[in-house]
């Protein structure tokens, strides 16, 4: 069955779905209503423990970013697991915080997409206060601080924050512990041991545009195929000066057979 | 982490007219991480009965090794194959042997008896036997096979419709499955002969 | 008074009771997990790994002998030489590795003084299978294991972990190196490699390793089975023996 990519578009160009549209006529009861049902159960502060614990995400991903002359290529693939069973296939684990600025998703799902959109948020506040965007560091630091005030809380976050500003491409690893690394390259997730290989060992500073995203695209494939957490389609963006853009989502069902066609 | 999902598995047996249909995918690994994309999971025991074990690949081997010797032995006593549904219980006495440090291996049997009439059944690891007139699945994910079977299957199919169901079945029920897939290997058995073909699935 | 009516409805009972069989299956499990986990972490820190070349086959391993925390040895040979044509790689618990290659070594010999002809690869990884499957319900090998041989000029490699799944395979690697090694193999390995490119692919998994596994072994010693016999092919140090 072929995969529908739909999900994995940009936003920008993502067609609005016409349930979107058609929420805004909904009228949803407020916060306040006296009727909130609760589980009917004895125990509804461990049951709630316990759903959480069922539909935690697990933490099977492969992502990967790297800086080279040509300005940052991101690669992730697309796979959400709840224990051995596969959840998603088309899950988008780039998070667009600006037209500038990338943010890669491992770890808790919620917990990510939570917390860099909040960070994109805090950048335009930023733009707004000083009139010029901010820096990679910059972005990277605001993101460490809030990871900071929340340590110890059960966060559950392994991103990397990638982009271009003023003094060229700039790449940093921020995680839940609120550890901030600046890098050239890193890999992040169940499979990330896998695709540090092919990275580690096709890397250099002067690759090509082609070349690099090719690089990020196989090290992602070779992840897949042997992690079974990772998985469903490779994704890579390319941020230059001029901003993102994705170059490819490719299924992996197809991608295995364009590397190694089947006699 | 169970020791029935520690190197993954997905097994499906099926009933056809006249004939029968057992698959299973081809992934070997150890937890998550994925070791070898050739390693089968159905035997042959004669042309007329196969067997396929799920579970714990150490124990795979061993059921084999075993099964084969005790069936070497009742050729050789007997002069003739045994038929499906003498191996099934032969299968169950020999994991219930075992009822107090089991194998951790289900075993799925498929075949033809000796009037024709098409044969299957499933085991748990301590070899209660439940023999179906449709299907029968096992291995780590068996809802995703199942919900894949309830809709697909249908009575009287020809082999090669069979061989094309009991496929997409399994295709489609391992997409779901981390810990299986990477390709497959379909066994149809008629009163003709048997053929077998490999799949090709998603290599994720 | 149990009647025969009585017994059936007992029987069907379990049959029927997913349940009860769950209940059965969970604590029958239960100790296996145990000594599963138990047994995992042994051999995880290890480096083991073989590629199948042109008319050969390559393993190499690392020499540590750890103690807890401490390093006691950096010249260990974890690479045992079964006869003229096989090698048998093992990993795991320092008493478990050498007790039973040696225990494999010595029967293999056996049969090979008592028949006149040794066990060709297929038969001893498959012999050394039994072995560790017979001992997984006992006492187990805490060991991981690869077995290459010739047989005739045709190389071959054999992949077997300590629950004792055997497995042939064109390349191969145990423990967490494998993470390392595993996708460089996938994307380099071709058939019919020549000496000279597997010892390439050896050094970049190597250097993967060294670059980024933390509880990276220092050296590590490879050896190859051809035509010609065992011997050990090459070296890889960062510290001196001890």
């Amino acid at each position: 069955m072929k995969l529908d990519l739909s999900a994995l578009l940009p936003d920008s160009i993502r067609p609005k779905a016409p349930i979107d549209a058609a929420l805004d006529d909904v009228h949803l009861p407020g916060p306040t209503g006296a009727n909130f049902p609760l589980p009917d159960v004895a125990d509804v502060d461990s049951f709630e423990r316990q759903v959480v614990e069922m539909v935690k995400p697990s933490h099977g991903t492969t992502t990967l970013s790297f800086i080279f002359q040509g300005g940052v290529i991101v690669a992730v693939d697309s796979r959400a697991s709840m224990g051995p069973y596969i959840s998603s296939q088309t899950v988008k684990k780039v998070i667009e915080i600006n037209p500038y600025l990338l943010g890669t998703m491992a770890g808790g799902a919620a917990d990510c997409q939570f917390w860099q959109r909040n960070l994109g948020i805090q950048c335009r506040l930023h733009e707004l206060n000083n009139k010029e965007r901010i820096s990679v560091a910059g972005a990277s630091k605001l993101l460490a601080n809030t990871l900071f005030s929340y340590r110890g809380m059960g966060l559950s976050m392994g991103t990397m924050v990638a982009g271009w500003d003023h003094k060229g491409p700039s790449l940093y690893y921020v995680d839940s512990e609120a550890q901030r690394i600046k890098g050239e390259r890193f890999s992040v997730g169940s499979g990330s041991v896998f695709a540090m290989g092919i990275l580690d060992q096709g890397y250099r500073w002067d690759l090509s545009d082609e070349e690099a995203r090719e690089l990020g695209r196989r090290a992602i494939y070779h992840a897949t195929f042997r992690d079974a957490m990772s998985g469903g389609t490779v994704s890579v963006y390319h941020v230059t000066k001029d901003g993102w853009v994705k170059v490819s989502g490719d299924d992996v069902g197809e991608l295995h057979y364009h590397y190694y066609p089947a006699e | 982490m169970s020791i029935m999902s520690y190197n993954g598995s997905a097994i499906i047996a099926m009933v056809g007219k006249d004939c029968v249909a057992i698959c299973s995918d081809l992934r070997f690994g150890v937890q998550h991480q994925t070791l070898a994309t050739d390693f089968k999971k159905i035997f042959k025991i004669n042309d007329e009965c196969y067997v396929g074990l799920s579970g714990l690949g150490s124990d795979m081997q061993t059921l084999r090794q075993r099964f084969v010797f005790r069936h070497n032995l009742y050729k050789l006593r007997e002069d003739r194959n045994m038929k499906p549904s003498t191996f099934a219980n032969m299968v169950s006495a020999v994991l219930y042997e075992k009822r107090f440090g089991p194998y951790f291996c289900e075993p799925v049997i498929a075949g033809l008896e000796p009037d024709g009439t098409p044969y299957i059944t499933g085991m748990d690891l301590l070899g209660a036997m439940a023999p179906a007139s449709d299907f029968v699945v096992a291995g780590d994910n068996t809802e995703s096979l199942f919900g894949a079977c309830e809709s697909f299957w249908r009575p009287d199919m020809n082999p090669e419709e069979l061989f094309e169901t009991i496929s997409q079945c399994l295709l489609s029920g391992v997409n779901r499955d981390c810990l299986a897939g990477w390709g497959g290997v379909v066994t149809v058995i008629t009163k003709d002969g048997q053929f077998t073909r490999s799949l090709k699935g998603r290599m994720d | 008074m149990i009647d025969d009516a009585g017994v059936h409805v007992i029987l069907t009972s379990i049959h029927n009771s997913p349940l009860a069989l769950f209940c059965i299956t969970f604590f029958t499990t239960g100790n296996f997990v145990l000594f599963l986990r138990f047994n995992y972490l042994g051999s995880t820190m290890d480096c083991l790994f073989g590629i199948s070349g042109d008319g050969f086959v390559v393993i190499g391993a690392d020499t540590s002998a750890n103690q807890s925390i401490v390093r006691m040895k950096t010249g260990e040979d974890k690479i045992c030489e079964l006869d003229q044509y096989k090698l048998m790689g093992a990993v795991g618990d320092g008493g478990d590795r050498v007790q039973f290659t040696e225990f494999v070594k010595a029967n293999l010999s056996l049969y090979a003084f008592r028949n006149g002809v040794p066990l060709s690869t297929h038969a001893a990884a498959n012999y050394t299978r039994g072995e560790l499957a017979t001992a997984l319900r006992k006492g187990p090998y805490n060991c991981n294991l690869l077995v290459a041989g010739i047989d005739d000029g045709q190389p071959s490699l054999y992949f077997l972990d300590y629950l004792a799944t055997l497995h042939k395979m064109n390349c191969a690697a145990h423990g967490y190196c494998a993470m390392f090694m595993n996708s460089l193999f996938d994307k380099h390995w071709v058939p019919g490699m020549s000496v000279e490119e597997v010892m390439k692919l050896v050094d970049l998994g190597i250097a993967e390793v060294r670059a980024r596994l933390v509880v990276a072994p220092p050296n590590f010693l490879i050896k190859i089975v051809d035509k010609d016999g065992v011997r050990v092919l090459a070296e890889r140090k960062t510290a001196t023996e001890n």
